[in-house]
């Protein structure tokens, strides 16, 4: 008994650690430019299949080297798809930056389903699978642990990136202010540029987990971006602590409605969550409410 | 030659043209007051100084040199400081965060506390409140916090919009008691105002904007005096 229990909660916590890693670029880059990316999950889809493709061109590199790179590559591309799709829209109507981003994504599922192929892949296993025994009879998988701890830290080098630096301040300051942002001297265009390139570094962190994890294919990103959309919504959309929160909050309840009721409701209950929350706090859990303007 | 120029400046907004070729000079060490009714064109003017604005025609001269085609953080890099309209202070950062944001494009060599000595010795109260978000500083710290960071930039001329507005008497003194400070120290600065009489008061030379036009140019006396600033912007007092 205690163990399934031990045994749903990390898998709800290794599923909240890949919706958290994805919801972060969610919320960082509606921080910044008010703009829900829904080419982001696809970005997603895109870290996982760069590091398939680094292990399958160069067997043998291990993950210290090729999650690092792949997040390095997704970073570029992030940073090239706000330069070329989203730039120039900053100052239209947000609808044509919603069009654009989901024809974008359109645009990246089909390129890897045309470059690659449709069917699902499985990462090579880079992660030790042995077992540690927490306590009498309870054992966990190291790969899941290490998939928590690795997220987690990723997490909060983010968190004193986002508050202790001087480019993170200006990402908040973004926020609050573009125009007040470049009268302080500061590259406007490049701030939105480093946030893109966080938001896809995650991603792809996220994206090759769950491939570690589970498996991953072409049209991974749509299901997996709707949900870290929703919890960052549910964490309240702009809040990097709110889009944690959020994740792991999602996956919990995802995981128990699986375990103990049925995995048909698990949609259910997830959309469910979020009307009921947004019905109580419409800005989220931690939404600060002059943020949303929409 | 000015150390800040403005030769023919025209700027639209779409079909509607705000300013319509205008001529504007500072010298260095000057305050120079641009006023001018609500809707006359002062924001159009500062904010295409510090290129928020494009420009159709004319041009901005700054040390000799065109700001024309420069992005708006560059021209803060050069050493010109805009304090927007409204302040625009970062109301979830806190005071010295917004104070360290404004030091981006200038070396911050020595210690964080000789960094800041200037701004905190002209305004005391934000160094009290300098761990406090900036959005909960009543409206006169703000404005002070919007100078201060103007300060932090290291800048050679500072463009001041309506620093006064929305402040009670006793505020608005303190301010331009910061303002003639700062200036006495070497910063040169171009004070839009609608609060005519404060601004010529500590104005070196003034300008009248109306409907996007020069309508008046003179030394701050000559504009104090002239019976027409007097009967638009100073009330209808006689004599
Ligand atoms: N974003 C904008 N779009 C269209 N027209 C604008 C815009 N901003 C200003 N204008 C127009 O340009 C003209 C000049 O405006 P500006 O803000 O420069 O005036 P101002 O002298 O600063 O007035 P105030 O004292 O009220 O601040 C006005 O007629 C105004 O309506
Ligand atoms: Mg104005």
């Amino acid at each position: 008994m205690l163990d399934t229990v031990i045994q749903q909660l990390l898998n709800a916590a290794q599923l909240g650690a890949v919706y958290a890693l994805i919801a972060l670029g969610y919320t960082m880059v509606y921080g910044t430019i008010r703009l829900i990316n829904f080419a982001h999950g696809d970005i997603f889809m895109l870290g996982g299949y760069i590091g398939f493709l680094l292990v399958t061109a160069v067997s043998g590199m291990p993950l210290v080297v090729m999650m690092p790179l792949a997040m390095l590559l997704t970073a570029l591309v992030g940073m090239l798809i706000e330069r070329v799709a989203y730039r120039r829209l900053r100052n239209a109507q947000r609808m044509s930056l919603v069009i654009t981003a989901l024809g974008v994504g359109i645009f990246l599922e089909n390129l890897v389903r045309l470059l690659v192929g449709p069917q699902a892949r499985q990462l090579p296993a880079q992660l030790p699978n042995g077992v540690v025994e927490l306590f009498n009879g309870v054992v966990v998988t190291e790969d899941k642990i290490l998939i928590i701890f690795i997220s987690l830290a990723l997490m909060v080098i983010l968190w004193l990136f986002v508050h202790r630096t001087l480019m993170g301040t200006a990402m908040r300051a973004v926020a609050d202010n573009k125009d007040a942002v470049q009268l302080m001297g500061i590259n406007l265009n490049m701030v939105i540029a480093v946030t893109f390139a966080i938001g896809s570094a995650l991603a792809a962190a996220g994206g090759i987990f769950f491939g570690q994890a589970y498996s991953i294919d072409p049209y991974m990103g749509i299901d997996l971006g709707w949900k870290a959309f929703i919890a960052a919504v549910i964490g309240g959309i702009g809040s990097i602590e709110g889009a944690v929160l959020g994740s792991f909050l999602l996956a919990g309840v995802e995981v128990l409605t699986v375990a103990y009721l049925s995995s048909n409701m698990k949609n259910g209950i997830a959309f469910g969550l979020l009307i009921l929350l947004l019905l109580l706090r419409p800005n989220g859990i931690m939404g600060r409410p002059e943020l949303k303007k929409v | 030659m000015g150390l800040l120029e403005i030769r023919g400046l025209s700027v639209a907004y779409g079909s509607i043209k705000a300013l319509h070729g205008i001529d504007l000079r500072i010298d260095e060490g000057e305050i120079v007051s641009l006023l001018g009714a609500n809707g006359a064109g002062k924001s159009t003017t500062l904010r295409a100084v510090s290129r928020l604005l494009p420009f159709a025609e004319g041009d901005i001269l700054f040390q000799g040199t065109s700001l024309a085609g420069l992005p708006p953080h560059r021209v803060v890099s050069l050493g010109i400081a805009h304090v927007p309209e409204g302040r625009g202070i970062f109301p979830s950062l806190t005071v010295l965060e917004n104070l360290k944001l404004a030091t981006w494009t200038r070396s911050r060599k020595g210690s964080a506390a000789a960094l800041y000595r200037p701004v905190f010795d002209l305004f005391p109260r934000l160094e009290e409140r300098k761990s406090q978000p900036a959005g909960t500083l009543s409206g006169g710290e703000q404005q002070m916090l919007a100078l201060g960071r103007a300060m932090m930039t290291d800048c050679r001329v500072m463009l001041l919009d309506e620093p006064s507005m929305g402040l009670s008497p006793i505020l608005v003194k303190e301010v331009f008691r910061a303002i003639r400070e700062i200036n006495a120290k070497g910063t040169t600065v171009l004070l839009v105002e609608q609060n005519a009489g404060m601004a010529l008061k500590i104005a070196h030379r003034g300008y009248v904007l109306a409907n996007g036009r020069i309508v008046l140019a003179g030394s701050a006396e000559e504009l104090a005096r002239d019976q027409r600033v007097k009967e638009a912007y100073l009330g209808n007092r006689a004599g």
